[in-house]
């Protein structure tokens, strides 16, 4: 989801109700409230500082996690061992 | 396993789902094995647990349903009931504490974290891996559910036999202890963190 940045002087500086706007953006980034989630957004964004910088930090958190961590090779014998042993008890 | 008994599978039945949806998450089962006990060997013997299992309990799983929460959810109680006791390393924390301490759905979003979005962006995979490492089982666990593999809420909820609410607080939590970590490493790479400055 990419949110076009707007002039932060545009923005109050103080959030009205930091623990219910936070809560709603981090559903929204996991996913969790569809289509309605984007207009909510898109009005957070516009006018709040602190949800803009909180918004763009989580959201960063989120993709270096799905994209930079590491995976950990699957040792080859694995599934073969695994296919062996269901045979095995079959 | 509680759920309930469907139906027999035949023989024929129980070879294709097993095939076609149970062994196409071995990668993911096998990642999430080795972030739970960080030993090849281990993860290797826990995905191995885990596959035997479900194949024992194929009548439960209903076919055309979620197999891989299915398989995570197996897995997980494998770690937690078995692997866990004859573990050699005595984890810091457990899963039965933080119940304890933070079945609290309430949290307190005001908490300040001035690490910039910038700072993140620009870290290393192992930065991020040693990262996520370093926090405690339950809430790396919901971040590797939710961020690593995709799990929504409500999937994370039965995974972990625990309310919604409470894997929204728990994976808020996860993601503050994460940036905590990551600060330490934002600071030493010498990123600017203070969110006074603009760069
Ligand atoms: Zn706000």
């Amino acid at each position: 989801m990419e949110i076009n940045d707007q002039a932060s002087g545009e923005r109050k500086l103080q959030c009205d109700d930091v623990n219910r706007c936070f809560q709603l953006l981090e559903s929204i980034l996991d996913g969790e409230l569809g289509e309605t989630g984007k207009e909510v957004l898109k009005e957070k964004l516009a006018k709040c500082q602190p949800c803009f910088e909180h918004y763009h930090l989580e959201q960063a958190i989120r993709d270096v996690l799905k994209t930079k961590c590491t995976k950990q090779p699957v040792p080859n014998e694995l599934a073969d061992s695994i296919r062996q042993m269901i045979k095995e008890s079959k | 396993m509680s759920e309930v008994q469907r139906r027999k599978y035949s023989q024929e039945e129980k070879t294709a789902i097993f095939d076609g949806e149970f062994m196409p998450h071995i990668d993911s089962m096998y990642n999430f094995a080795f972030r739970l006990t960080f030993d090849e060997d281990d993860a290797k013997d826990l995905v191995q647990d885990t596959y035997m299992k479900a194949f024992r309990f194929i009548n439960s799983f209903e076919q055309g349903t979620n197999a891989k929460a299915w398989l995570f959810r197996i897995l997980k109680n494998s770690f937690i009931n078995e692997y866990r006791k004859k573990s050699k390393q005595p984890a810091k924390v457990d899963y039965q504490e933080v119940e304890t301490f933070y079945n609290s759905d309430d949290v307190d979003y005001q908490s300040t974290t001035d690490l910039r979005a910038e700072s993140v962006k620009d870290m290393l995979g192992d930065e991020i891996s040693n990262a996520l490492n370093a926090l405690a089982v339950d809430f790396r666990t919901v971040i590797i559910l939710a961020d690593l593999e995709g799990f929504t809420y409500e999937e994370m909820a039965k995974i972990l036999d625990i309310p919604i609410g409470t894997v929204r607080s728990r994976l808020h939590r996860a993601r503050n202890l994460l940036k905590d970590q990551l600060k330490g490493y934002a600071q030493s790479m010498g990123y600017n963190t203070d969110e006074e400055e603009e760069d």
